[in-house]
């Protein structure tokens, strides 16, 4: 059962230096409580594709496409009916706390924004709602860190305030955008056990570059590549046969395997390559990738594809 | 239609400059050819506190002056100290900046004497100076390029100060480049524009404060400027209440207004171009 | 240990601005009184009779030594002894503390009406950028501070004084007049100061319009924005809760700085006005070569605007959570 269908989506922006096709074409189904992970290189457009999601992309972008949630295009919603939806049935994690936080405005009134917004409640209730949620997220002491503001807290307290403020409104589905970048280690491990916690009776989409916390916490993959999608598949299957060259240089690039990394770099997304996108640097391009852009091929274990070595 | 719109935002910051260099264009050139544009001697005397007519377009002033003449050479006085002044404090401060930005204990003693110009309340002690200095154009010039250099050395010390830390600078530094050869051949170029901005700025600056010292009456009266021509306007007791003001006040009043606006227009269109900050896109 | 360095620094200033004030006679070719004997308006001499220049030679102490001069000067000024004005023939800090209460009324007014104006006006046109709105403020908003104070001043006076003939063009009250009650008094008083101040708060107005402006686009473009925005809370919401206060702090110091140089823009407004301030007095003493009376205002003036940067700086301590709470 779908809760997000996202169909053909189109995301364009145009610059001084031409149109940057940010999203170009994707296609994308979220079910209910699964959590998919999408994963690619900085400036692939994964942050954009879960920007547009929630229409948080500035107005002078030319999008196109639908995005279906529960039977209701986003894209054609009024200001006003995205608005109740935003921050409430869909939740954002935005990356980086540090910047993502009001610096002067204490942390528990930032959440307990949301909670009056969304449910209505007052500001004593709001309060007391806050402190629980705080203590959800297993932040030490929340009687008197609801009234720190966000300089005070470490990065990985400041990463599970930012959780609780999309927990705030008991969404269904949670948009996190590279929510582990800049913690170390340990704090980053906690920080995911958390989420799948939270996430138990939620969908996700985990937008990451960090292939091991999307190993560690995903069901399925989807792999992203200059504007489009190049495979999707269940993490198992991913993680022990990739099927496309690019999931494949990606794998290898892990510590734990070698850490190879793949040759060349990711193209601008102002001109895109001709033919297959990732031909430049692939080990296996043929003369057919140099010409057509291939199509994604649905195999017959339900994976997918957008490769010719697979045609 | 909203990518139109910016479109057109961005075209209109660029006409907005376009604009300010036109008008300053003229005004230069006025003050260059102003005796052959003038049609008398600012100080040959006719009958006085005559109405504008065929012989004198703006009239005369109360000691008998052609006003279009006298106004066409006040042109040059004020351009000619707001310019020279600020060439000279902007290139005080450009190179102050530079080598406080770039020797640390240098700049600190520097930047404490900044301080306290920035500290110390600039029209005051301006008014006080030019009191007891004699009055002349130059001890005016000194005195605007006195208070003028501290806020440009400033700003060019704190981008010297970021520039100085990137990776490049480093690396010429290890092959063995000398100091003046990285801050002539890698800085300045990078702070030049920051520069320009500061020059207009304090052109701008130094055209206001010199109108206000002059009408104050302390310019120097044997070169009027247009600040001293609206402190004799003003002076004269039935300004307000006859019609002399529109040819005696108003013209001297509005090429002061239309400088400054030109170079507020040059300023912020370059400012505009210059600070990634403000071109950055609201999500 | 912060608050200590910068209460130092602030000693040092008004120790520089009085060592100036002190220096500066004494520093001209010849000695003052030579000096002093050329107006600077006309660079023709003036003439002097032996009982002001001997007023002059004692009030600088020119047959003592330099030090001594300097330290009698300095206890002077902490006596509040300012010396006797020549035009006025009274205490200059008498002449000086009569009028300043105008000009705070004066630059009081225009200041709480011009940055409250200009921050609102900063924050609508950062909101609105590029479109027809912010475009049209900008333009009149730089316009109207392209205009000298004096400049604007004079035009007001032949509009609303001699034209509209709608207020009064001189005084800060009606001369002569006996007021039938508090209200009419304050009545008066507010019917002349109406022109100043608006003249001051027009011609100051793009200070805090474009520090507002552009810390307002900084601030529009910050992730916590789009946190806000991602909450699905308002735009109205966002600008009020999330933007505004974020926009205001760091230019808290520069406005209130500001604000100190208004005095210095009253310096032209009363003087234009005739408006009973130490602005106007200031003026005065330059075209009276009363020097005394203009070292005195010029002391004063720039003490208040000393004072006012202190309480700037101090606020903003206060204000930034960041800096409170370390």
């Amino acid at each position: 059962m779908n809760l997000l269908k996202i169909k053909a989506l189109r995301v364009y922006f145009p610059t001084d230096d031409g149109i940057v096709k940010a999203v170009d074409g994707v296609d994308l189904n979220i079910k209910r409580e699964e959590i998919l992970g999408l994963i690619g290189e900085t400036g692939c457009g994964k942050t954009v594709l879960g920007m547009s999601i929630m229409r948080l992309i500035q107005s002078t972008t030319l999008t196109d496409g639908e995005i279906i949630y529960k039977d209701r295009d986003l894209l054609s919603l009024s200001d006003d009916e995205m608005r109740k939806i935003r921050g409430g049935e869909i939740a954002m994690v935005l990356q980086n706390p540090m910047t993502s936080l009001n610096p002067v405005i204490r942390v528990g009134e930032q959440i307990a924004e949301t909670i009056r917004l969304h449910q209505g409640l007052d500001k004593k209730a709001a309060r007391k709602r806050v402190i629980e949620m705080l203590r959800d997220v297993r932040i030490p002491d929340p009687e008197k860190s609801v009234d720190s503001y966000p300089h005070q807290l470490s990065g990985g307290m400041q990463e599970r305030v930012m959780i609780a403020m999309a927990l705030a409104s008991d969404p269904e589905l949670i948009i996190a955008d590279e929510p582990t970048k800049g913690l170390d280690v340990t704090v980053k491990r906690e920080i995911i056990r958390l989420m799948k916690e939270v996430t138990a009776k939620r969908s996700m989409l985990f937008i990451t570059h960090d292939l091991g916390a999307a190993a560690e916490i995903c069901d399925n993959i989807a792999v992203m590549y200059a504007g489009e999608l190049l495979e999707h598949a269940s993490v198992d299957s991913i993680f022990s046969e990739p099927l496309h060259p690019y999931s494949e240089g990606l794998l290898n690039s892990l510590p734990e395997r070698g850490l190879k990394p793949i040759r060349g770099i990711s193209p601008s997304l102002i001109d895109t390559p001709q033919g297959c996108r990732f031909h430049p640097r692939c080990d296996y391009a043929m003369e057919i990738c140099r010409e057509k852009h291939p199509e994604m091929v649905k195999l017959e274990d339900g994976r997918a594809v957008r490769c010719f070595l697979y045609a | 239609m909203r990518g139109a719109l910016k479109s057109g935002n961005v075209f209109c910051k660029n006409r907005i400059g376009v604009t300010g260099l036109g008008i300053l264009s003229v005004f230069i050139l006025t003050a260059i050819f102003a005796p052959f544009l003038a049609p008398y001697d600012p100080c040959e005397m006719f009958e006085p506190m005559a109405p504008p007519d065929s012989q004198h377009v703006l009239g005369t002033n109360d000691i008998g002056q052609d006003i279009w003449s006298e106004l066409i050479y006040a042109s040059r006085i004020s351009l000619f100290i707001a310019f020279t002044t600020s060439i000279i404090a902007t290139f005080i401060g450009t190179l102050s900046g530079l080598f406080s930005g770039y020797y640390e204990r240098f700049g600190f003693f520097v930047m404490r004497v900044v301080d306290l110009f920035l500290a110390l309340p600039r029209l005051p002690l301006i008014i006080i100076l030019a009191v007891f200095m004699p009055t002349s154009i130059w001890n005016l010039i000194i005195i605007f390029v006195l208070f003028g250099w501290p806020i440009t050395t400033r700003i060019i010390r704190s981008e010297v100060l970021t520039l100085r830390t990137r990776p490049y600078i480093d690396s010429e530094r290890m092959m063995g480049a000398g100091d003046l050869y990285i801050l002539g051949r890698h800085i300045l170029p990078n702070i030049f524009p920051l520069v320009v901005v500061q020059f207009v700025m304090e052109a701008r600056h130094v055209i206001l404060a010199e109108a206000g010292l002059s009408f104050l009456g302390l310019g120097d009266p044997t070169s009027k400027s247009w600040g001293m021509m609206l402190h004799y306007a003003f002076e004269y007791p039935t300004i307000f209440i006859s019609e002399v003001w529109k040819w005696w006040m108003l013209p001297p009043g509005l090429c002061i207004v239309v400088v400054i606006l030109a170079l507020v227009f040059v300023g912020f269109a370059l400012e505009e171009i210059l600070n990634p900050r403000l071109r950055r896109e609201i999500v | 240990m912060h608050h200590l360095t910068k209460i130092t620094a602030y000693i040092l200033i008004i120790f520089v601005a009085i060592s100036i004030n002190f220096a500066l006679p004494r520093m001209m070719p010849g000695d003052p009184i030579t000096s002093l004997t050329d107006d600077p308006t006309t660079g023709m001499p003036v003439i002097m009779d032996e009982d002001i220049k001997e007023e002059i030679r004692s009030y600088y102490g020119l047959d003592k030594p330099i030090s001594e001069q300097y330290t009698d000067y300095l206890k002077d000024i902490l006596k509040c002894d300012l010396g006797w004005s020549i035009y006025y023939n009274a205490p200059v800090a008498e002449v000086i503390f009569e009028r300043l209460k105008w000009t705070l009324l004066l630059v009081g007014t225009s200041t709480l009406i011009y940055m409250i104006l200009g921050i609102f006006l900063g924050a609508v046109s950062a909101w609105k950028r590029g479109e027809r709105g912010d475009l049209g403020l900008l333009v009149s908003v730089l316009s109207i501070g392209s205009f000298p104070s004096f400049f604007l001043a004079m035009l007001f006076i032949i509009l609303f004084g001699v034209k509209l003939d709608i207020f009064p063009i001189f005084g800060a009250t009606t001369p002569f007049m006996e007021y039938s009650s508090t209200f009419d008094a304050f009545k008066d008083v507010l019917y002349h100061l109406i022109l100043p101040a608006s003249t001051l708060v027009l011609t100051s107005i793009d200070g805090p319009y474009l520090l507002m402006r552009n810390s307002m686009l900084g601030v529009l473009g910050e992730d916590y924005i789009v946190t806000a925005r991602a909450k699905g809370l308002t735009e109205w919401a966002i600008l009020k809760d999330h933007a505004i206060k974020n926009a205001l702090l760091p230019i808290t110091t520069v406005i209130a700085i500001r604000m100190g140089f208004m005095i210095s823009g009253a310096i032209f407004v009363e003087t234009v006005f005739a408006y009973p301030g130490i602005g106007k007095l200031l003026y005065d003493a330059v075209s009276f070569s009363d020097y005394p009376l203009l070292q005195g205002a010029f002391l004063i003036i720039t003490l208040i605007i000393i004072a006012a940067n202190f309480i700037a700086d101090m606020t903003y301590l206060y204000l930034d959570p960041r800096v409170k709470h370390g």
